[in-house]
């Protein structure tokens, strides 16, 4: 939640002219809010601004990552800080990302750095039901829904290509081109979610 | 004797009870084979269903093993890592490495696309479908599915788990092929025969394992169960009767799998069968008990039984001595009980029934059939000996008078008197007998005719001692014939007869006893055909009339015959009146007899009376014709007939002939009188008739007998009896004739005594018709002469 807000505010620090905000909103095929989406959009025309992608951290607390999902920017460095007072195993054999962290407590001493856009599962070899994720995108553009199910984008005026994705969505969804101008543009997405059965950590 | 009688009671015991328990056990192995089928299918069939739900919890159970075991695999890091690498080379090594771990005969990998990544057991094989997608579909739900398909024609068992790291990344499928090992396990656990089986598409059965012995195995195959080897059935497999049912396992694109669990019927049956023997075996051992127990049960029946039978026999011979032995207190002992209380009731009745046969129960002496025996018995002795043996016959001369007039009690109380004295005076040696009515016998087994003439004496002497009746001395008096072995005869039987003989001589002869003379029974013998005989006189007229005149001692006329019937018989000439008339008598011709001579006399008298000849005719009357009322029609018919008055005919009837039924005889009397006739009582003095009764009797006329009249002259006694009856009939205002006047002695004696008539040789023979008339026509021209030469 932290890096979701830094990264407002970084983006309402760049764009000066004719920036306009963009609320999408997520729901199930029941209706219910989805939190933990992912809303990315990407400029139909033109390239995105190259910008330094800003560092995040998955957090291992009880046992669980935290948060669920954390969406970053194309070759951002995320770290694996362990809270807990035992050892995690955090690893992941995403064709995004195949990493794994051995055996470790408190901070890793490297970040790893994500290059390659698309969702990274993470798990740990230590505990089966911990389940994480990191989506990479290559726009600066994105946020994840709250318990809400609405996430905010800060944009600057133009069309753009919106997406979504979500950990359990059964399909990908198109993206929905949006044109972002004035006032408050809204979006909203309905998700089939195919949740895995839970399993209760021990 | 043992066999009839196992035949009999035993057997039928034995028999009965055999039966019985073949019956009753033959019904049960009936129903234990009837039942025990159905009750082994529906057995076998609820094993079977079971047994399903048993095999099929045990495949979920290994199901869920292999699942667990395959998850852990899947879950390992280096499995995972060597899966990310997507080198496929490395990736068969580690799915073989790791499939071995668990002993999966083969390990599939497959995207999530569904598309196979490498398969251990097809190495070439790359980049086709996963071929059960549908296991696939099942495992993203339930993290886990499995089936039982085939894989190259052969069953597996295979189970599909997710590559999780931690969501899945990738599909792995482990396979573990069904062999018979695996069947054997089921049935270790289901106890049922378990067959795995699969249907290719084309219709093709194949059997991949089974716990069938092998020649099973390819029956099964080529059995033909119609309802393509699944469903619950039966299935004959080499003669062998299974119950099957055939749950299909799973699937695939190769087929589908099918489990066929069986049971032997003969196993399901095998507790009836076992069953069915214990019965077979309890019907023989109790058969044989049954008819042991039977023969002794029997036996202790038939044997006592059969002992009373014997002791029976030797009852029916007349042996009372056996005794039935009682023991025990059971029926059979009860019954010999009885049986001794009827043997001695039998022996008791018999002596009785003896005592019966042999004695008269009145006098308890000898009876005649006693009497007779022990005479036989003598005699036979007497014939061995030389000894002489006598037998006399005793017969009371008034008892019937007594019985009679006195009454039966009287006359059975003289009876007993009689037998007591005869009892008295002989010794014990002889037997004395009733031989019936007042008849008794001696038997003197050492008398000789002189002995038995004393004996016979003394006896007589005895009887003749008066017997009180009811304060009464009654005379009775008998008369004894005796006849001796081996001098009259030598059988007993003609002894007793010529005794009795002599006895009826004695008694006519009034002589006291008389002994067998020979010539006794030539008179005897004569009468026999004298029957005959006279019925042939009647009729052919060989009987006539003669008359003895009687003369009036007042007037010395003749006024009255006696008519006597003479028999003129055409070889023997004259038979004297008392050769026939007393037979007649004793065989009621004298009816017929007195009939003829009724007939004739009236008949004569009518025609003296139309010859005016002034005679009345007396006739001599029986005393069977007064019990009854033929007489009296008759008398009335004839004297109607020829015109005769009644005055003119007189019936005598004898003294005794009243007393036999003194009413009727009264009766027929009265109406007799009535008729006008005379009637005169004949034989005066020699019954008993009371002075009171003669009173009442319409008589006219008293004759006295001729044997007091003989003797009257000489005889004292005779003459008062003589005189007093005369006296008697005058005071009564009777007649008086007395006849067999033999003299003139007697004829003046008569006058004297003032008797009315007389008769007898001296006046005159009994003459024939012819000769009476011309005698009488003499006679009254003599009286008319003298008459005149008087006056």
């Amino acid at each position: 939640m932290t890096s979701v807000r830094s990264a407002l505010m970084l983006m309402l620090l760049a764009g000066d002219a004719g920036a306009a905000a963009l609320v999408a909103t997520v729901t199930d095929a029941a209706g219910a809010a989805v939190p933990e989406a992912v809303i990315y959009a990407m400029p139909v025309s033109g390239k995105p601004p190259a910008a330094a992608p800003r560092p995040a951290a998955m957090d291992q607390i009880n046992k669980e990552f935290v948060p669920f999902v954390i969406p970053v920017q194309l070759g951002a460095p995320v770290t694996f800080p362990n809270k807990d007072n035992i050892r995690h195993h955090v690893y992941s054999f995403s064709p995004a990302k195949t990493f794994d962290l051995k055996l470790y407590s408190g901070k890793p001493a490297n970040p790893v750095v994500f290059d390659k856009p698309g969702p990274v599962a993470l798990g740990c070899n230590i505990h089966d039901w911990m389940v994480g994720f990191v989506y990479v995108v290559e726009s600066p553009w994105f946020a994840k829904t709250a318990k809400t199910g609405a996430a905010k984008l800060d944009l600057s005026d133009g069309e753009y290509d919106l997406k979504v994705w979500h950990p359990w969505q059964r399909a990908e969804l198109p993206a929905q081109r949006v044109k972002v101008g004035g006032t408050e543009t809204q979006a909203s997405f309905k998700l089939d979610l195919n949740p895995p059965p839970k399993v209760t950590p021990h | 004797m043992a066999l009839p009688r196992l035949r009999s009671l035993q057997a039928r015991i034995a028999l009965f009870f055999v039966i019985l328990l073949i019956t009753v056990q033959a019904v049960l192995v009936l129903l234990v084979s009837v039942s025990g089928e159905r009750i082994a299918k529906d057995r076998i069939a609820q094993d079977l269903l079971v047994g399903e739900r048993v095999f099929r919890r045990l495949i979920e159970q290994s199901n869920r093993q292999l699942g667990d075991a395959a998850r852990i695999l899947a879950a390992d890091f280096g499995f995972r890592t060597a899966i990310a690498t997507r080198d496929y080379g490395t990736i068969v090594s580690v799915l073989g490495n790791h499939g071995a771990r668990i002993d999966a005969n083969v390990v599939m990998l497959a995207d999530l696309d569904r598309k196979l990544l490498a398969d251990t057991l097809h190495r070439e094989q790359r980049a086709a479908e996963f071929p059960f997608p549908d296991l696939i579909a099942l495992a993203e739900r339930d993290r886990q599915a499995s089936s039982i398909v085939l894989i190259d024609g052969k069953p597996y068992q295979v189970v599909v788990v997710p590559v999780l790291a931690p969501v899945p990344i990738a599909w792995v499928a482990m396979g573990f092929v069904i062999d018979d090992r695996v069947a054997l396990d089921l049935q270790a656990v289901a106890a049922l025969h378990v067959t795995f089986l699969s249907e290719r598409k084309d219709g093709r059965w194949t059997l991949h394992a089974s716990t069938l012995p092998g020649p099973l195995r390819a029956a099964l195959i080529e059995t033909d169960t119609g309802g393509g080897k699944a469903g619950l059935g039966f299935m004959n497999l080499a003669g062998e009767e299974y119950e099957t049912l055939a749950p299909v396992l799973g699937a695939g694109p190769e087929g589908r799998v099918v489990a066929l669990l069986q049971r032997s019927l003969r196993e399901g049956l095998e507790p009836f069968e076992r069953l069915r023997t214990i019965l077979l075996v309890m019907t023989l051992v109790s058969i044989g008990m049954t008819i042991a127990g039977s023969v002794l049960i029997a036996r202790s029946v038939s044997r006592p039984v059969n002992r009373l039978a014997a002791i029976a026999r030797s009852i029916r011979d007349g042996d009372y001595s056996l005794k039935a032995e009682v023991e025990g207190q059971d029926e059979i002992s009860e019954l010999a009980a009885s049986f001794n209380h009827m043997l001695d009731g039998i022996s008791t009745r018999e002596e009785e029934i003896l005592r019966l046969a042999y004695e008269d129960t009145l006098t308890t002496l000898p009876n005649r059939a006693m009497f007779l025996d022990r005479l036989k018995q003598a005699v036979l002795t007497a014939r061995r000996t030389s000894d002489p043996v006598s037998v006399m016959m005793i017969d009371l001369d008034r008892f019937k008078v007594i019985n009679d007039s006195l009454g039966h009690a009287a006359g059975d109380q003289v009876l007993r008197e009689v037998a007591d004295r005869l009892r008295e005076l002989l010794r014990d040696s002889d037997t004395v007998a009733r031989l019936g009515g007042d008849e008794f016998a001696v038997l003197l087994p050492t008398g000789t005719a002189d002995g038995v003439a004393i004996v016979a004496q003394r006896i007589l002497r005895t009887l003749e001692v008066p017997i009180v009746l009811e304060g009464q001395p009654v005379d009775i008096g008998a008369s004894i014939g005796v006849a001796c072995f081996p001098e009259h005869d030598d059988e007993g039987d003609s002894l007793l007869r010529h005794a009795d003989v002599a006895m009826y001589v004695a008694k006519r002869a009034n002589s006291g006893y008389a002994i067998y003379d020979p010539r006794y029974e030539e008179g005897r013998q004569t009468q026999l055909s004298l029957l005959s005989e006279l019925r042939r006189a009647v009729e052919n007229d060989e009987l006539s009339l003669f008359y003895q005149p009687k003369i009036d001692l007042k007037s010395g006329a003749i006024r009255r015959v006696e008519a006597l019937v003479r028999w003129m018989h055409p070889t023997r000439g004259f038979v004297p009146p008392i050769e026939f008339i007393p037979f007649a008598e004793q065989t009621g011709y004298i009816k017929r007899v007195t009939r003829w001579v009724v007939e004739n006399a009236v008949r004569q008298a009518g025609l003296w009376h139309r010859e005016r000849l002034d005679i009345a005719i007396s006739v001599n009357i029986s005393t069977r014709d007064l019990m009854s009322n033929e007489l009296v029609d008759l008398v009335a018919a004839l004297l109607q007939k020829h015109a005769v008055p009644a005055e003119q005919l007189c019936l005598e009837i004898t003294e005794s002939g009243f007393m036999e039924d003194p009413a009727r005889a009264l009766e027929t009397l009265g109406r007799l009188h009535a008729l006008g006739l005379r009637l005169s009582v004949d034989d005066f003095g020699t019954g008993y008739s009371s002075l009171a009764y003669l009173k009442k009797l319409p008589v006219q006329e008293l004759k006295i007998d001729r044997s007091f009249v003989m003797h009257m002259v000489e005889d004292e006694d005779d003459a008062t009896i003589v005189r007093s009856t005369i006296e008697l009939g005058h005071n009564m205002g009777l007649e008086v004739v007395a006849e067999g006047v033999e003299d003139h002695a007697g004829l003046d004696f008569l006058k004297r005594l003032g008797c009315d008539q007389v008769q007898g040789y001296y006046i005159s023979k009994p003459l024939p018709t012819q000769q009476f008339v011309e005698w009488l026509e003499a006679r009254r021209a003599t009286e008319q002469n003298t008459e005149a030469a008087s006056a």
